[in-house]
């Protein structure tokens, strides 16, 4: 059961990991990420644990409860990274970077302080909607495999073309007709909703959620999977995720070292691949050997 | 772009196909015999790396001792184990954060031991308990002190006590050595579950004797410069500065304090309760008070063993509070499971069975530790006798120094 529960936590990175790759798809490094996954974990947190009659009758959480708070998480934070995008969108390349690590502080400090979050000890015993990590893994692989969808689908839409034409060149996408504001927008406002998603999940999962889950720390470590596995594609900051979150336990036999062969993997995985492990180049490579070798 | 499109409903079938295939895999053998081979499979998580590391070495010395002393003939009265078969120890890291913790559990969990030590932290804990209480496997937890962990369930125990009946301690023996004391500062650092969890209480503590804090200013765990909250706190001139923070950020603190110019007693809360922090406040850290729940003092023979045998790991040193703990965590296993034995052989048990009858031996049971004699509560709570209060006294180079016990009782 600790591989099927390392494979949720690998899945809640994967997803955190396209949400940080949404925006970069149009160019703008944003790291508000764990931001919005906090803001999904306490809505699953508060809704579970504080009102009664989402709970239901049974030993186990209801299902329909917990698409509930996925609900109720998406439009929170839609609704904030609505509110924050337009002024922060603004902002490009380092100094939207820095915005959006500001906004993530906000949010942990505010969530340190106020009353109804628990403080720093946070909020503890949230209700299990599945009797074991099979639950959570099918779960998470379900809401994984429609984001991977969505995000491919991206590529022959409209939205998705607008947004590489923005990464592209964001004065020449305008000249064409692009409402680049409402594009770098919709993207933003996606990537907060998959993080919210994966926030609610996650809450239920690790059984307790608290401020330290939204922290610079964070932002840095999701940027990571992105960087490690490539932004071009959306396979590329899947893998990321996948990647990087299996590694410290893969190196668990390796003992003291092991997160000293970690970071060696952080270090060394962008000197050898700078555009990430999978670059569009390399997956047509891929699909080509493939083809061929099946004739 | 070169990226094909993916079908949803293949992309989804596929996954789910694995992850069947990988559910049919794990399933858990709690209905399989215990796995005796090689010894008493007994798990230990601890906080190896992350900030929190400088109490899991503590702890990680603990123990090794307790596994030491425990399997090895004749120390202490012991037979070598139990029943002629010694505990096995696994211990795994967990980091610092609420993953690490419960990846490292579930690890365990799957190997088919019959008890879990640990986590480090009270904040790990709230994430790691309930799946040993949902899987029914028996944690003992050597330092978690914030309110409510034996309260996550029937398998939860401690053998640290809270910080609600040890912090007052140290406040009342401030007051005692300096009577003259009207104006007490408190800083915490507000994103840690323990700090917080301890500062309301050492707060109410000074409250109920009259000393209704002048500030309270609050400090991050991986802050480093705290002239902020020092200048605005020294401005309303305190004479007694109560801290609830951790290791690291505390011996810093301290130091700062003391460089700008404080002079008054300081007393700290539990999070300090360990030697490694005197590299970091060095001779700053002389004469701050502790309230401890172990003393190296105690005459007991249990006592008297585990010095000795700390004593030549560790060329003669004093051993901590938490490293006293962590060998009480795995005696208390160890001395419930030989009982269970003697009743029930443990070779005939089931692992689930197995599990649950360990974890009613171990709340009835009463246990001669180094912490003195302790039993639990039904709900797995601590019931330990005697605390004490230390004074910190470094040696003139500032690099060494010691947790000297205040004489006199506390009240």
């Amino acid at each position: 059961m600790s591989g099927l529960s390392l494979l949720v936590q690998m899945g809640l990175a994967a997803l955190l990991a396209l949400s940080v790759s949404l925006p970069l798809r149009c160019g703008q490094l944003s790291l508000a990420t764990p931001g919005f996954y906090a803001i999904g974990g306490y809505v699953a947190a508060l809704l579970s644990t504080r009102w009664q009659a989402l709970g239901g009758a049974a030993a186990t959480y209801p299902l329909p409860s917990l698409l509930l708070e996925m609900g109720v998480a998406a439009l929170v934070a839609g609704a904030v990274a609505l509110l924050v995008g337009r002024p922060v969108l603004q902002l490009r390349g380092i100094y939207l970077a820095i915005a959006t690590i500001a906004l993530v502080e906000m949010l942990r400090v505010l969530n340190l302080n106020l009353e109804w979050s628990g403080g720093a000890v946070g909020i503890f015993a949230i209700p299990q909607p599945f009797a074991g990590p099979g639950g959570y893994l099918a779960f998470t692989v379900l809401l994984l495999a429609a984001w991977c969808w969505i995000c491919a689908r991206l590529d022959r839409m409209r939205l998705g073309r607008a947004m590489a034409a923005i990464r592209e060149d964001e004065l020449a996408a305008r000249c064409m007709g692009i409402a680049t504001t409402e594009v770098k927008l919709t993207a933003f406002v996606l990537s907060a909703v998959i993080a919210a998603l994966a926030g609610v999940v996650a809450a239920h999962f690790l059984n307790t959620w608290n401020a330290r889950q939204g922290s610079f720390d964070a932002s840095i470590t999701t940027l990571a999977f992105v960087v490690f596995g490539g932004s071009r594609t959306w396979l590329g900051p899947v893998v990321g995720g996948l990647v990087l979150t299996a590694l410290p336990e893969l190196l668990r036999p390796v003992g003291d070292l092991r997160l000293i062969v970690f970071g060696l993997v952080i270090l060394i995985g962008p000197a050898l691949f700078p555009q990430g492990l999978i670059t569009p180049e390399r997956l047509d490579w891929l699909g080509r050997a493939w083809k061929s070798q099946g004739r | 772009m070169g990226s094909r499109l993916v079908s949803l409903p293949a992309l989804a079938a596929a996954l789910l196909g694995v992850v069947s295939v990988l559910a049919a895999c794990g399933s858990d053998g709690s209905q399989q015999p215990l796995n005796l081979s090689g010894g008493v499979p007994v798990g230990a998580v601890l906080a190896l790396t992350s900030n929190a590391n400088a109490y899991g070495q503590d702890q990680q010395i603990g123990l090794d001792l307790a596994q030491r002393w425990f399997n090895g003939p004749g120390l202490g009265g012991q037979a070598g184990g139990i029943g002629g078969k010694p505990v096995r120890l696994r211990i795994e890291d967990g980091g610092g954060d609420e993953q690490g913790a419960s990846q490292a559990f579930n690890l365990l969990i799957d190997a088919g031991v019959v008890a879990l030590i640990g986590p480090t932290l009270s904040q790990q804990a709230f994430a790691a308990d309930p799946i040993a209480q949902r899987r029914g496997v028996p944690v003992v937890a050597p330092s978690n002190t914030a309110v409510g962990i034996p309260q996550i369930g029937s398998f939860i125990s401690r053998v640290s006590a809270s910080s609600a009946v040890i912090a007052p301690l140290s406040i009342a023996k401030a007051l005692e050595l300096n009577p003259g004391i009207s104006r007490a500062a408190v800083f915490y650092a507000q994103d840690d579950a323990y700090s917080t969890s301890e500062t309301t209480i050492f707060q109410k503590a000074l409250t109920t004797k009259g000393l209704k804090p002048v500030t309270v200013q609050r400090t991050q765990l991986n802050d480093q410069d705290f002239q902020n909250q020092i200048t605005a706190a020294l401005r309303l001139h305190p004479d007694l500065i109560v801290i609830s923070a951790q290791a690291v950020d505390g011996g810093n603190l301290i130091r700062q304090l003391r460089e700008l110019g404080y002079k008054g007693a300081i007393v700290v809360g539990n999070g300090m309760n360990t030697p490694n922090i005197y590299p970091i406040c060095q001779a700053s850290c002389d004469g701050i008070l502790i309230a401890q729940a172990y003393s190296p003092e105690l005459a007991t023979p249990i006592n008297q063993t585990f010095l000795k045998l700390y004593k030549q790991a560790k060329g003669g040193a004093i051993p901590p509070q938490l490293t006293a703990q962590a060998f009480t965590a795995f005696q208390v296993v160890a001395e419930a499971l030989e009982r269970l034995n003697r009743r029930q052989p443990l070779g005939a048990l089931k692992l689930a069975e197995a599990r649950t009858a360990l974890m009613a031996e171990l709340l009835g049971g009463r246990y001669d530790t180094p912490l003195g004699e302790i039993s639990f509560t039904p709900d797995g709570e601590v019931v330990q006798k005697n605390f004490y209060v230390a004074q910190v006294r470094m040696q003139p180079d500032g690099r060494s120094g010691r947790f000297a016990l205040l004489n006199g009782s506390p009240p």
